[in-house]
């Protein structure tokens, strides 16, 4: 039962991955530019997760991985006859050298994870307040560098000219294989021991786990995936430092609490339901026809009626749509996964 | 980097007092609602935006100053305690971590709420333009809400110091702050002291967007936002746990920040965030009490 | 016969899963003091929390002065007329000690009659009197039992509930605690008194309930104070 158990844990939001882009297939082009929009939040809600979800600390900075990883795979991945319209005052290293898409998408994981790495190192300390407050003061040094420093990307300019190669194939492998390693890494010691310091801290030290190293790999592993998936993000449409910022960091973490913050299945629901809401409001917003009625929403509308539901969903039902349990078959389990994340 | 020559005037040293003193005041109101709630409040800069826009609504209607003013206070209130209600009472005793994300929520969605409202343009709040006008003293060139600003602040400060340690309710309060349970215990009522808090911010954010307004008559969504982000930043590093090393510390950016703002010339002072986020790391993670405090005062968990 | 100034009926106090206290039944009348004792962990002071209404009771009923205090909150209760010594004194240590005591007002039902009550607690407790300028973490750990006290004092209650007043004290500044009880006691106070000192306590007390393991195990009369047999079978069964 336990084997099925846990193959069910992947499977399950692997299926619906699957589901989406299968919608995804049978949709009009214009539509289908949604899906493979919310295939892309997959894959940064579940890196989100990773961290947050595992560890209990919520960390307002991760866009910053996205972004560094969309630069990564931005800046190398265009043509090398293309780089100085936009980015005239480039490193001579990054300007003359243009690496295959695929490359760049491995580049944007390993920079992300290289810059989790530098920032977990002191920050993996703090919890609670202390942890939100320097995260977010991440998040602002990134935006903040980016778009200053022209000598490694296109600053205040918009990405252009890169490849776009992020299609509905390309999302949906990418939104899988970030399920696939958040599965794995659950699976491992790694990702139980850190859970446990989530549910107990001292009790999980007491046992000699050391919280710090643990909330460090989480950490690493998470700015892979976001940096993964920012590699994705800029292959899809034009980047720049506004939309890697704190509108992303928003929307993204409210897909992950209105899911359920603390499981992977809640991660991936919450990606796809909140995306798939959002994604009706902006065509509402555009004009529609429902039920016969033409509605036409003002805009702005979705990102209002978005965080109404995540507020409402924090004030009423902090474990989120899920309950931050996984996908299972059993009713009513008794073991309780979530205590740390809300109370 | 070269080392920029620093060109400091007059002027340019009234309004980082001026504007030391409004950011002082919104630490004042953050610092307040934390003490008692231990709840860092994101949205209070939407508080301040919404003033504005009660402000800049009077104006665009030609209505006298006075009555913006007086429809100011009513919106901050309102929804100050609106705030109250519908989200820090369901918060209390939560975990840390689903509080900031709530507030964090809390302030993008009513950002996003005045977006769709009125529109990313903005309004124009001008009835107190005049107040941007530079007087001449002694020969030299100040702009009179500098001086309103800094005399403001300083009567407010005046006016909450005496009410802390002068009034029941004051007494109350800082009680609330230190050890909540027995103050309850006692027979605070904990409800009043909540709501005295949040209405003594909300005026404080009233006052501030009056006087934010002069000098950014400009109205639009994200009014204030960048302020707030400072203010943050300045009571984290002044000391969150203690109102006095809050406000020092929101006096302190806003003083800096006014004072760099006008000195450093454009090129210099782009990555000013960066230095001063980095600032504030490096002090949540060697001295988490602020650096205004004595240590031993920490608000901040740590592993 | 009236009824008891507080009344305890079979209340059972749960954190979480664990069941601290279970079907413990007392009473405290005027001018009476009872005492409250055990083994550590015996759910004492979750009793006297379940009185004051700072956690839930989630069976049985407190009454004081025959109208039900259960599910009201601590200042509700308070204004009730029941005040609490926590223990280890919880006193405000940045606020100086008469700030400490007009906090202490706020558990009052009526304003009036404030001075003359700070006045009385003066009375008993002069070394409080003499520092009333000074910020209350500066005294001695006797002296700010005596300021606990007091404050609670302040409230004008009839019912007083004490959590180990003695704790950490030096044996004289026990002596003196003890006096001031009996003090109070006779000024017709009704007075909860949990403690760790079995002994001096069965000594003062009109009679004291030993609590082991959230029960109600035995209640003894100040005649058995000498008989340590007694106590400890008490304390073990």
């Amino acid at each position: 039962m336990r084997r099925l158990d846990a193959s069910l844990q992947l499977l399950a939001p692997l299926a619906l991955v699957a589901l989406a882009s299968l919608v995804g297939t049978l949709v009009s082009t214009s539509t289908e530019t949604y899906v493979i929009n919310a295939l892309v939040n997959v894959a940064i809600v579940v890196a989100l997760y990773v961290f947050i979800g595992n560890s209990g600390v919520v960390s307002f900075g991760h866009i910053s991985f996205v972004a560094v990883g969309a630069w990564a795979a931005g800046v190398l991945s265009m043509p090398v006859q293309e780089k100085p319209a936009i980015m005239p005052h480039l490193f001579g290293l990054l300007g003359d050298h243009t690496i295959g898409n695929v490359w760049s998408l491995a580049l944007a994981a390993a920079v992300g994870a290289a810059y989790a790495l530098v920032v977990g190192l002191p920050l993996m300390r703090l919890s609670g307040l202390a942890a939100g407050i320097a995260t977010f003061g991440v998040l602002e040094i990134t935006h903040n560098v980016l778009r200053y420093w022209e000598r490694i990307g296109p600053g205040l300019n918009t990405f252009s000219a890169v490849p776009e190669t992020t299609g509905l194939r390309e999302a949906a492998l990418g939104a899988g294989l970030a399920v696939v390693v958040a599965f794995a890494y659950r699976r491992l010691r790694f990702g139980r021991l850190l859970s446990a310091t989530r549910e107990d801290s001292a009790a999980a030290r007491a046992v000699g786990v050391s919280v710090y190293r643990q909330r460090l790999v989480a950490f690493v592993l998470s700015g892979a995936i976001a940096g993964f998936a920012g590699g994705l993000l800029v292959h899809m449409l034009p980047v720049n430092t506004e939309s890697v910022y704190l509108d992303l960091t928003f929307i993204t973490l409210a897909m992950l609490v209105i899911g359920g913050a603390t499981s992977l299945w809640g991660a991936v629901v919450g990606a796809l339901a909140v995306s798939g809401v959002d994604s009706f409001l902006a065509e509402a917003e555009n004009g529609i026809h429902l039920f016969g009625r033409s509605v036409d929403l003002p805009a702005g509308t979705r990102i209002v009626v978005v965080g109404a539901l995540m507020a409402l969903v924090l004030i009423l039902r902090p474990t989120g749509l899920t309950g931050g349990r996984e996908f299972s078959v059993r009713l009513a389990r008794p073991r309780r996964l979530l205590t740390k994340f809300a109370r | 980097m070269t080392v920029a020559l620093l060109n400091i005037d007059w002027q340019t040293l009234a309004d980082a007092t001026g504007l030391g003193g409004i950011y002082a005041l919104m630490a004042v109101g953050i610092g307040l609602v934390f003490g008692v709630l231990r709840l860092v409040n994101f949205a209070y800069g939407q508080l301040i935006m919404a003033g504005a826009y009660a402000l800049a609504f009077a104006s665009e209607r030609g209505w006298p100053v006075s009555i913006g003013i007086v429809l100011c206070f009513a919106v901050v209130l309102t929804l100050s305690l609106l705030m109250d209600r519908l989200v820090f009472r369901p918060l209390r005793g939560q975990t840390p971590a689903v509080m900031l994300v709530t507030t964090f929520a809390v302030a993008f969605l009513l950002q996003s709420i005045a977006l769709l409202w009125f529109g990313p343009l903005g309004k124009i709040a001008s009835s107190l333009a005049t107040l941007n006008q530079p007087v001449t003293i002694s020969g030299v060139d100040i702009r009179k809400i500098a001086i309103v600003a800094t005399a403001v602040a300083a009567f407010c400060l005046l006016v909450l110091v005496l009410l802390l340690e002068r009034t029941r309710v004051g007494l109350h309060m800082r009680a609330a702050a230190m050890d909540f349970s027995t103050a309850e215990l006692l027979g605070v009522r904990a409800g009043r002291v909540i709501s005295a808090a949040v209405l003594v911010s909300g005026v404080l954010a009233a006052i501030v967007a009056v006087m934010l307004t002069v000098q950014n008559p400009l109205v639009t969504p994200d009014f204030a936002l960048r302020d707030t982000i400072l203010v943050l930043a300045g009571v984290v590093l002044g000391g969150m746990n203690r109102l006095v090393s809050a406000t020092l510390g929101g006096f302190a950016i806003g003083f800096a920040s006014g004072l760099l703002g006008g000195a450093l010339p454009t090129n210099q002072s782009q990555y000013l965030p960066s230095f001063l986020f980095a600032a504030v790391i490096l002090v949540l993670l060697v001295r988490p009490g602020g650096l205004f405090t004595r240590e031993g005062h920490q608000a901040v968990e740590r592993v | 016969m009236s009824v008891p100034l507080l009344v305890v009926e079979d209340l059972e106090v749960r954190h979480g899963a664990v069941t601290a206290v279970h079907d413990l039944s007392l009473e405290v009348d005027r001018g009476e003091i009872v005492g409250l004792i055990g083994p550590n962990g015996a759910g004492k002071s979750s009793t006297l929390h379940a009185i004051m209404g700072a956690v839930r009771a989630s069976a049985g009923d407190v009454r004081v002065r025959g109208e039900s205090v259960v599910g009201k909150r601590p200042e509700a209760v308070a204004r009730k007329g029941v005040a609490l010594v926590p223990e280890g004194r919880r006193i405000f240590a940045d606020l100086t000690v008469d700030e400490n005591l007009k906090l202490g007002l706020a558990g009052r039902r009526t304003r009036d009659g404030s001075d003359d009550d700070l006045a009385r607690v003066y009375d008993l407790f002069p070394a409080v009197e003499e520092s009333l300028r000074r910020k209350a973490g500066t005294l001695s750990g006797g002296q700010q039992q005596q300021l606990a006290i007091a404050r609670a004092l302040v409230a004008d209650p009839e019912v007083l509930l004490l959590d180990e007043p003695s704790l950490g004290l030096a044996p004289r500044m026990v002596d003196v605690v003890f006096e001031t009880l009996a003090a109070i006691r006779d000024r017709g106070l009704a007075v909860l008194l949990v403690e760790q000192r079995a002994q001096r306590t069965v000594a003062l007390a009109d009679r004291s309930h030993v609590l082991a393991n959230g029960q109600q195990r035995l209640t003894l009369g100040p005649e058995s104070a000498g008989d340590t047999a007694a106590l400890v079978s008490a304390y073990m069964a």
